[in-house]
């Protein structure tokens, strides 16, 4: 049995993880509203880019574009999104399961990890890591996807990779975060029955040639936004289950050390009483 | 009768909505729209046929009603159909959010080092930049214009 001592003990040990806890909380949910609007933000222009890369797709002609041809798949090339930090949960084990699972359908991965619990989990299994993208402030996140676009751009022309998959967790509301996997190259090419009449300036070929860069950038923004709103969210709602738990241990231990408290108390009275008792009786030497 | 006329008047406005990162950030009506592409300014009336194009870094200039707003217009794609025109583009800046101080010391700087001996590829990125600073400070001189078109007008009110 502990002391009354270990007891207090612990309590002060819960309490100050409490407040840990409790701060992380604010942190998360602070961090969450920011990030949500960057979210809503991005979310238009990607859905419209994806339309016109759609659209363009869909044309004669289009098909043939290298960023549309679909190539003999010898090297996929898988962009993995996680989180720098721990303390979310179930987030990134989700994703990595999620992308683990795809790449095991007969894959020849090649990872781009980005986030340093991907690249530790990656590592731990032996896979194959090209690039590594690790501790990305979130002000930076708009340019950082800008440049991994073009290296991917770049990377997928030269051949090293046939196509490409982005695995990121898909934001729908804070209790809400499906992990994803979708292809980002080759593009995927909608069939529509209805008559494209639409002319590209200066012609398709340089139109396709700039658009599909800036629909990537904007892809990858969003993927990144997706899932940084999620991980905040996934944060945020485990920690103040947490915090709930914590209090409820708290409450617990309080209780024990208000028991232990009073057996003392009472075990020091019936001391008291039975002494008295017997000093009234005249001492321990009657009879 | 006088609801057609307006109508009449309204279909030969197009609609021009600007996308950008942050969301849906312009939308106007406007006569007509001038729009700098990759290969020279695009204007576009009512009426247009749809055509994509791609845009250049440049002035985009929206006459409505004989007033032309210019917005500094940094890439991006442009959707051109009958009544309206989507722009999509990274980087769309009115008159008023742009920093002239910050232009121009840009344009000095970039300025001095076209004097020194520069490589090829960095002469090509700050052709860009600098092409960049002139067109914003451009757009907001239009800002100071029409600052000082309204403070005559409300003159001559007196």
């Amino acid at each position: 049995m502990s002391s009354m001592r270990d007891i207090k003990q612990r309590i002060e040990n819960v309490r100050s993880v409490e407040q840990i806890i409790k701060a992380m909380d604010m942190v998360a949910s602070t961090k969450l509203v920011k990030i949500r609007a960057q979210l809503e933000g991005v979310r238009p222009i990607y859905r419209e880019l994806k339309r016109v890369a759609e659209e363009v797709g869909s044309q004669e002609g289009a098909k043939f574009h290298p960023f549309y041809k679909e190539r003999e798949v010898k090297n996929s090339l898988y962009i993995v999104l996680t989180s720098d930090r721990g303390l979310a949960g179930s987030y990134n084990a989700n994703i990595t399961a999620k992308a683990l699972e795809h790449m095991n359908q007969g894959k020849n991965e090649k990872i781009v990890a980005v986030g340093s619990k991907g690249y530790e989990y990656f590592k731990r299994k032996g896979k194959n890591i090209v690039q590594t993208i690790i501790d990305l402030p979130d002000a930076q996140v708009y340019y950082g996807t800008e440049s991994l676009a073009k290296w991917l751009v770049d990377y997928y022309m030269t051949g090293e990779a046939d196509e490409v998959f982005i695995a990121y967790t898909h934001f729908m509301s804070v209790l809400n975060y499906v992990p994803v996997v979708v292809r980002l190259l080759p593009v995927i090419i909608k069939e529509t029955d209805k008559e494209n009449e639409i002319k590209y300036e200066p012609n398709q070929d340089t139109f396709i040639d700039h658009m599909i860069p800036l629909y990537l950038h904007m892809k990858l923004f969003r993927a990144f936004s997706e899932s940084h709103t999620s991980e905040q969210a996934a944060r945020m709602v485990n920690m103040d289950a947490a915090g709930k738990n914590a209090s409820e241990i708290i409450e617990k231990l309080t209780h024990l050390y208000n028991r232990k408290r009073q057996t003392a108390i009472t075990q020091e009275l019936s001391e008291i009483v039975g002494s008295v008792n017997i000093l009234n009786k005249g001492g321990l030497h009657d009879n | 009768m006088a609801e057609q006329l307006t109508n009449a008047v309204n279909d030969k406005k197009i609609t021009l909505n600007i996308t950008t990162p942050r969301g849906l950030k312009f939308v106007e009506k406007a006569d007509m729209v001038i729009m700098r592409c990759i290969d020279g300014d695009l204007g576009v009336l009512s009426g247009h046929a749809p055509v994509s194009a791609i845009l250049g870094d440049g002035i985009l200039r929206i006459i409505n009603n004989g007033v032309v707003k210019k917005l500094a217009l940094f890439g991006g794609i442009a959707e051109i159909g009958k009544k309206t025109v989507n722009i999509f583009s990274t980087i769309a800046q009115r008159p008023e959010e742009i920093d002239l101080e910050r232009a121009e010391t840009d344009r000095k700087e970039l300025e001095a080092l076209f004097k020194e001996k520069i490589e090829e590829r960095r002469i090509q990125t700050s052709l860009i930049l600098l092409r960049r600073t002139l067109v914003r400070i451009e757009v907001s001189m239009d800002l100071e214009e029409v600052e000082y078109f309204e403070e005559e007008s409300e003159k001559r009110e007196f």
